[in-house]
Formats: C-alpha cells, sequence, structure tokens
C-alpha cells in the first residue's frame, strides 16, 4: 500500500481502529490528492473500503461552489453547496419506463423554485441511474446553477461516470 | 502543505463493515445544519429518513423522525434514526439527520449493527 505523508498514516490508522471486522480482512488505499489547477479546483478522492467519494470547489463570479460526489453501484449523491455548506434542498430522480423519461420529486425543503429538479432531471439523463440531488444554491440565480451544473458534469464526464452516446439513444 | 485554497468545507469519512454476513458501506458527512449518514448493503441509498430534534420548553427533547423517500412501513428504519438524533442532540449538536438505509435485512440485529457503526465513527 502507497502511503506517503504522516497525515496518511494517521487517518489510516483511525480508519483502521474504527473498523468492525467478523472474520474478513480488508484492504485499505488512502489516496489524498490535492490537485491544484489555474482555476483553484481542489480535487480529493477517497478510496477507503468501498465508496468512492469526489469533492471539489471552484470559484463563479467570486462565489465558491462546492461539490461532492458520491457514487454507488446503482446510484449518484450529489451535493452542491454555494457559499456555504448548508445541506439545501433534497431532490431525487430516475429514469422512468417506458420511453427515456425522467421523474423527478422534491424530497426535503421544497419550495416552488425548480433550481433543483431540472439538474436532477439532467443528472439522471446523462448517467442513466437514480440521482439523489442536494443542492443549496439559492433561487432566483440562473446563472449559478447553469454553471455548478456545467461544472458538475464536466466532472462526472471525467470520473466515467455519464453514458456513451450510442446507449442514450436506444430504449 | 500550505496553500491558498480552502479547506473543503464538508467533513466526511467512508467505511465498510460486515453485518450478518453483508458487506455494509457507511458513509457519514457533516454539512453546516445536517449531518448525512447513507448505510448500504444494496447498492443504492434506499430508504431516506429525515430526524430533527423540535423546539420546545420542556427539559425533555422531543424528535420528529419521518421517512422522506422509500419504505413506510419499516418499524425499525425510524427507531434507527431515532436513535442516531438522540445521540446527536445529547452530544450537544444542533443539526439535524438525513439518514439513509439501503438494507437487505430489517433485523434488530442488523440495526444495532449499523447504530454502533455510525457512533464508533461519529462526526458529532
Amino acid at each position: 500500500m502507497a502511503s506517503g505523508g504522516s497525515d496518511v498514516d494517521a487517518v489510516s490508522k483511525a480508519l483502521n481502529s474504527a473498523q468492525i471486522f467478523a472474520g474478513k480482512q480488508q484492504q485499505q488505499q488512502l489516496l489524498q490528492q490535492p490537485d491544484f489547477n489555474h482555476k483553484g479546483v481542489d480535487v480529493e478522492e477517497e478510496n477507503g473500503a468501498g465508496l468512492e467519494i469526489t469533492c471539489f470547489s471552484d470559484v463563479f463570479n467570486d462565489v465558491p461552489l462546492h461539490f461532492q460526489i458520491l457514487r454507488l453501484p446503482k446510484q449518484i449523491y450529489v451535493w452542491i453547496g454555494c457559499s456555504s455548506a448548508k445541506l439545501g434542498n433534497l431532490y431525487a430522480a430516475a429514469p422512468t419506463r417506458p420511453k427515456d423519461t425522467v421523474s423527478v420529486t422534491s424530497i426535503l425543503g421544497g419550495t416552488s423554485d425548480n433550481a433543483g429538479t431540472g439538474i436532477a432531471r439532467r443528472l439522471v439523463l446523462k448517467t442513466g441511474l437514480n440521482v439523489i440531488l442536494a443542492s443549496n444554491i439559492p433561487k432566483n440565480s440562473p446563472m449559478l446553477q447553469a454553471e455548478a451544473e456545467k461544472l458538475l458534469v464536466q466532472k462526472l464526464i471525467h470520473l466515467g461516470y455519464t453514458r456513451q452516446k450510442a446507449e442514450l439513444s436506444s430504449s | 502543505m500550505g496553500s491558498s485554497v480552502p479547506r473543503f468545507p464538508v467533513t466526511h469519512k467512508s467505511l465498510s463493515l460486515d453485518i450478518k454476513g453483508n458487506k455494509t458501506d457507511v458513509v457519514l458527512c457533516s454539512y453546516d445544519d445536517h449531518f448525512l449518514v447513507v448505510a448500504t448493503q444494496i447498492g443504492a441509498m434506499g430508504t431516506i429518513l429525515h430526524a430533527r430534534k423540535e423546539e420546545g420548553v420542556s427539559i425533555e427533547p422531543t424528535f420528529n423522525v419521518s421517512s422522506i423517500f422509500g419504505k413506510r412501513d419499516e418499524p425499525m428504519l425510524p427507531a434507527c434514526a431515532r436513535k442516531l438524533i438522540e445521540h446527536i442532540s445529547t452530544s450537544g449538536s444542533p443539526k439535524s439527520l438525513v439518514l439513509s438505509l439501503g438494507l437487505k435485512d430489517h433485523s434488530v440485529e442488523t440495526l444495532r449493527g449499523i447504530v454502533s457503526a455510525v457512533i464508533d465513527n461519529r462526526l458529532w
């Protein structure tokens, strides 16, 4: 297991002591690779024991945007934070038969604005998976919503979570 | 490391354990106003519950626990959320809880295992 740096060891030790095993040995790999590019995007990926969580941040018009992507085998959970780290409103969206339509609903904190529903819907279209979206982007800020969605989709494509165009056209 | 990029504002923890023979992935996240706990054995988030402490004047706190997505007829799921929100509240945190349980079985032992794993790895 490649691990350089004392803080990586410390976190690994903390995780090891917190685990409950039932006669099964698991290997953990903790990757912390802060990656700074010219936009100031900070990417952390943690491959500890099964589930990948991708966290990154960006700035748009002096507004910090934070993103979290949790990839489950059959679902994706996404959090978009605008300035603050509040959970925000929760939306659930899923592909619906018979055609490639999408159903979306607000499940927590929903108001009359359609900010999150639109993003959740398009994420389902792009990934083909069920999506749970948490977003605290304020309503009446379409530029921010569009930019957040653009950054998110770029990251999803980069991570390989979107489906190919060939799959999209088949039904 | 010393950089000008601010730390990511949400702390999270991800672990995996075995409960009654089922591999269970647990993810905990700490937001400004909520804790998110995901415990899944089925590869999806499953049922999502919301638990919060009610504002009141009495000494004994009361909690509101409801299923906001998924199963509503499994009594052990809100019980699990109730146990966790009470633990959060007695630890002094005012945050609410969003708990997601995607489980293969809803037995008492499984839920006890999840509650103890979450409490052992808690972010509050």
